[in-house]
């Protein structure tokens, strides 16, 4: 596995990723939907698969001597590797951007842990549309992109909106004051760190499980592929 | 031992059908592959790699079931499929740096003697190689992980005849210790005259023949002579061409006493192949 780690770092990691990665720096911007940040490293993601069609980089793949469970495996850890590289960016971020903002996002969810659950969740969505549909006919790449990108788009709109509807309203309704004064605030209390890290705990569990049931259902389908 | 053993081998398309393909090749010998375009020559190495899904069937290399042991068969097997055609951007140095990990048999030398051989630059990116050296870096590649199995889905393609017969000259000097085989699919019938020790010839999706290339020849005879010969028997002819003085066709050997008073001489492998495509009522085994 690890040479296909290796085959993928020194064939397959297209230039756009390393510069997509700074765009964990929007985390600096005073008021934003800050769940977009994430979806560039979607945009990542597409970008590798997308060059590895022109550069039939499966087939080359499916050659050497690994099973085609392998080849499958090995590209989702990749995936892995790109969304957790910008997971761990995003968390310095968090505090940069609590010392540059330390009022809080009006225009959608604050740095914090549960931004990093929702950014996880978001990364989950990504994978379960986008992976088995490029297995599926890797040739629709574009056409799977747009509507794993509409996915993610319909997560960041939910999470944002949740987020500012708990902003505006955590005066009238008690369950919003809970979201906004443990959840959607950079932590300053005890009961916000439990909470953040409790949140993040089921995020990461998402991410875990959710990527691995993807995982298995890309071998299913690339087992059946005819290259 | 045979060092590959494909048996009943089926995959199903719509509009074809890969049909009960077997053949078998022992250690020490060069199998040509043939047939038409579309006959189901790729379609039959795909699938033996299981770079296709397979329908049915079993393959065996060097007595290890393929898909039992994929990764341990594949190691044993050097696959071209033509020209590389993969990475564009990137230097052959690079791409040989990926492949040679997967090898633990990666013969350098080897390597560096193909390389040197086929006038192969390191340096240089793949979209920067002609077609014909594509062919060989692939060829390269294939050559230097001590495989034993050689498959090569028309490796001459491309090259020109010097470096055609040069690659001859490789496969004949890779089988010479008698551990190694080489399965290789060409349209360039000539090249498998010059080396091949079986012939397997795919029609349609099957197997019609597969054999040593002397029995597969005197299993046939071409035949020429006037119209009136024709006539009288045409119903024993395999497939033939008529012109203004009379006919050119193939009989098998078999039936050379009904064509006795005709000139009768050896079948070449490549008309062989001529005849027999326009030979569509018949669909049985040719041996």
């Amino acid at each position: 596995m690890k040479h296909l780690f290796y085959k993928e770092l020194k064939l397959c990691l297209p230039l756009q990723v390393p510069l997509f990665f700074l765009f964990a720096a929007m985390l600096f911007i005073p008021a934003y939907p800050y769940l977009v940040a994430c979806f560039f490293t979607c945009n990542s993601i597409f970008y590798t698969y997308n060059q590895s069609v022109g550069n039939n980089d499966l087939l080359f793949t499916a050659l050497l001597p690994v099973s085609k469970k392998q080849v499958i495996q090995s590209r989702v850890r990749f995936t892995v590797l790109i969304q957790m590289v910008m997971f761990l960016l995003l968390i310095p971020m968090i505090f940069v951007n609590h010392k540059l903002v330390p009022q809080g996002n009006p225009a959608g969810t604050d740095a914090s842990l549960t931004f990093l659950a929702a950014a996880l969740v978001l990364f989950t969505i990504f994978n379960a549309v986008f992976i088995p549909a490029f297995y599926r006919d890797e040739t629709k790449s574009g056409k799977n992109f747009l509507i794993s990108t509409i996915a993610v788009f319909v997560w960041i709109i939910l999470w944002e909106g949740f987020m500012i509807t708990a902003s505006a309203a955590k005066g009238s309704v008690p369950f919003f004051r809970w979201v906004a004064e443990n959840l959607d605030v950079f932590p300053a209390t005890d009961t916000a760190w439990r909470t953040q890290f409790a949140a993040l705990a089921i995020g990461a569990l998402v991410y875990g499980v959710g990527t691995w049931l993807v995982s298995r259902k890309a071998v299913r389908i690339f087992e059946r592929v005819d290259l | 031992m045979q060092l590959l053993d494909v048996r009943d081998l089926e995959k199903r398309y719509p509009t074809f059908t890969l049909d009960k393909v077997s053949f078998s090749l022992e250690p020490g010998y060069i199998m040509g592959f043939i047939g038409r375009n579309g006959a189901g020559k790729t379609t039959t190495m795909k699938a033996m790699l299981n770079l296709i899904h397979r329908d049915g069937g079993e393959v065996f290399v060097n007595g290890k079931s393929f898909f039992e042991n994929e990764r341990a068969c594949k190691g044993e097997i050097g696959f071209v499929m033509g020209e590389f055609d993969c990475y564009r951007n990137a230097t052959l140095r690079t791409i040989t740096d990926v492949t040679r990990r997967f090898y633990p048999d990666w013969d350098e030398a080897a390597y560096e003697k193909y390389l040197s051989r086929f006038a192969l630059e390191e340096g240089k990116k793949v979209k920067e190689l002609s077609a014909g050296m594509r062919v060989k870096y692939a060829l390269a590649l294939a050559l230097s992980h001590s495989a034993k199995l050689l498959i090569l889905d028309e490796p001459t393609s491309g090259l020109d005849p010097v470096s055609r017969d040069d690659l001859l000259d490789v496969f004949r000097g890779l089988i010479e210790d008698g551990s190694r085989s080489i399965l290789f699919s060409t349209h360039i019938i000539s090249d498998l005259e010059k080396c091949a020790d079986y012939i397997t010839y795919i029609k349609g999706g099957k197997i019609l023949a597969s054999t040593d290339v002397l029995s597969f020849r005197e299993g046939y005879r071409l035949v020429s002579g006037d119209r009136e010969h024709l006539e009288v028997r045409r119903s024993k002819l395999i497939g033939c061409k008529e012109h203004a003085f009379g006919f050119t066709g193939l009989i098998r050997a078999k039936d050379e006493a009904a064509f006795a008073s005709c000139k009768v001489a050896p079948a070449d492998l490549e008309s062989i192949m001529i005849y027999h495509e326009q030979e569509d009522s018949h669909e049985t085994s040719v041996l």
